[in-house]
């Protein structure tokens, strides 16, 4: 074949997910699962998170509570499986390392997609994305599609194309299709569809007379950033086909981290919500340390069930933390200031940990009168390095290093094994 | 859904690896003469698993391919990218069942062979859903 000339080879952007990602991993250990309608479901088996196309199509919504599907499941022969993150995480993983043979330039944009820097023509692109379709299935048996365009806001789109249209065979290169049918495309697709547009700025733009993609490729970009921003301004500019949302290495930590959990059992006493209180804020100190942020300040709260109108309670507390801190001593103290307003008796079900205002690490020594005297000891990192090393219940601070399981742990009762990361659980295959 | 959480998780969890470290204090001038001779400790996952990303452990039930040195019990290290070949032993799937059985492509076509007289073949087309999940290339047999 003749080299192509080389102002045919340009650079793109590849979009490439993992279709029902969770669903996916759980049929790849157990083909009974193919053709069948299958959902997993939430933290504490609360409500349906990922659903196969089966599933979709027997109009189960996303978010749709367990509790109510579960009667008809039988009937609808329906399957339900418990988070099995273990699972997922490793099989994430899995695709991860193989995309980035594929390209030097990968962006893990969340557990089940990646951005890829690719170049080529649109023929050799098409062969790419075939390529890469094809080998994530045979190495790993998770399903793809995948979406290749000039910049990342329409490389979703063309996956999504991709997805949608049967006879694209789950690839989508979107300068490879006819001008008219991209334009159609884009003139049926809603705002809302558009990746960084959400429902309230749908509602916004419609207000401008903007209802479709094509309309907000179209649209004045100045007068786009002047009544919204310039984050606007670049996913109209993207629309276009202009990069300008930069390939990220890794996705910047955001100025908050939440812990948060319903309980599969409510707690009603301080000694329990102390035990939740520790554990959150260690969870914390350690996501902290991990990135090599500090926050300033900490909110914890706790809350009564929604369906509970009795008992309706929701106490809650901010604490500006005496200086910058990731250390769990000092977390879990400010976590606990909750405690005096827990009300013995009432059913909580839920509760949660919030640090905010965070900030880098500093490189400079906190001015000594501010360090506490345990803290320039280095708990946390000491902690998270035994725990690495012999499990995360092999240690913690108080109440939360209790070696016994605390009876809110989660509720995963139709989990399938974690087959890729514990012995015990191991696929079982017959030889008989 | 905490989907961020678990990404980090996931990606920051790379395979342990035994670095060797020089610990022993060295006096100036006078070197341990065993430090020129460190290593890393054997991998056994580097003679075992030739890519991490194809390669499934699994455990088998049953003894129908005892023939084949494989038990009750034992485990297989399965690699999904090497291509299924006459003579391979294959994690196959057989009516949404997962069964280890000797791939045979004879001229009678292709027959999934158990290693156990007690145990029949299988002509693949009597069977109504066949594909090779993976092949299997290592056995670890517990004495």
């Amino acid at each position: 074949m003749p080299t192509p000339p080389l102002e045919a080879r340009q650079t793109y952007i590849a979009h490439v997910d993992v279709n029902s990602f969770y669903v996916s991993c759980e049929r790849a250990f157990d083909p009974t699962l193919e053709g069948r309608p299958v959902i997993v479901l939430s933290n504490n088996d609360g409500c349906a998170v990922a659903r196969s196309a089966e599933a979709k199509a027997l109009g189960i919504e996303m978010g749709a509570p367990w509790f109510k599907l579960a009667v008809d499941a039988d009937r609808i022969n329906l399957v339900a499986k418990s988070s099995n993150y273990e699972l997922y995480g490793e099989m994430s993983g899995r695709v991860m390392k193989l995309l980035g043979r594929f390209s030097a330039w990968v962006e893990v944009y969340s557990i089940d997609e990646a951005f890829l820097g690719v170049t080529g023509t649109v023929d050799e692109l098409q062969a790419l994305g075939e390529q890469i379709k094809a080998e994530v299935f045979r190495l790993t048996g998770l399903p793809v599609c995948v979406g290749i365009a000039k910049t990342k806001t329409l490389a979703k789109m063309a996956n999504k194309t991709a997805k949608h249209i049967k006879e694209l065979g789950g690839v989508c290169v979107w300068d490879r299709a006819p001008r008219t049918t991209t334009e159609n495309l884009l003139a049926r697709l809603p705002t809302v569809e558009i990746w960084g547009i959400g429902p309230r700025l749908t509602k916004r733009l419609r207000g401008l007379g903007i209802w479709t993609a094509k309309d907000l490729r179209d649209a004045d970009e100045v007068r786009i950033r002047d009544k919204f921003s310039i984050v606007q301004m670049r996913t109209v500019l993207e629309l276009r086909g202009i990069p300008c949302i930069p390939m990220e290495e890794e996705r910047v930590i955001k100025d908050q981290l939440i812990f948060s959990r319903s309980f599969s059992d409510p707690i009603t006493d301080r000694v329990g919500m102390e035990q939740v209180m520790g554990i959150y804020a260690q969870q914390a100190s350690a996501r902290l340390h991990k990135h090599q942020k500090q926050a300033k300040i900490l909110s914890a709260w706790a809350m009564t069930s929604y369906y509970n109108q009795h008992q309706d309670h929701q106490p809650a507390i901010t604490v500006k933390l005496p200086g910058p801190s990731a250390d769990p001593v000092v977390l879990t103290k400010a976590a606990k200031q909750l405690l005096p307003q827990i009300l013995v008796g009432v059913k909580y079900a839920r509760a949660g940990v919030v640090v905010m205002d965070l900030q880098p690490t500093a490189m400079q020594e906190t001015f000594e009168p501010f360090v506490a005297a345990h803290e320039a000891k280095q708990i946390g990192p000491l902690i998270a390095q035994i725990r690495s090393e012999h499990g995360v219940k092999a240690i913690g601070l108080g109440a939360a290093g209790l070696a016994q399981g605390p009876a809110w742990q989660m509720r995963r009762e139709m989990m399938s094994p974690r087959y890729t990361t514990h012995w015990k659980e191991l696929l079982r295959v017959n030889a008989a | 859904m905490k989907i961020d959480r678990i990404q980090v998780c996931a990606l920051a969890s790379p395979p342990q690896r035994v670095i060797a470290v020089a610990l022993d204090r060295v006096p100036a001038g006078y070197p341990s003469p065993a430090q020129d001779y460190s290593d890393t400790k054997i991998d056994l996952s580097e003679m075992l698993i030739r890519d991490q990303v194809s390669t499934f452990i699994v455990r088998v039930s049953g003894e129908s391919m005892q023939g084949a040195g494989i038990s009750d019990g034992d485990e297989l290290i399965v690699d999904r990218s090497v291509k299924p070949r006459d003579g391979h032993v294959v994690i196959a799937v057989i009516d949404g069942e997962m069964t280890v059985k000797r791939l045979s492509t004879g001229p009678d076509g292709v027959v999934l062979k158990a290693e156990n007289p007690d145990y029949p073949d299988l002509r693949v087309a009597e069977l109504s859903d066949f594909r090779v999940w993976g092949v299997a290339t290592t056995c670890l047999h517990h004495l």
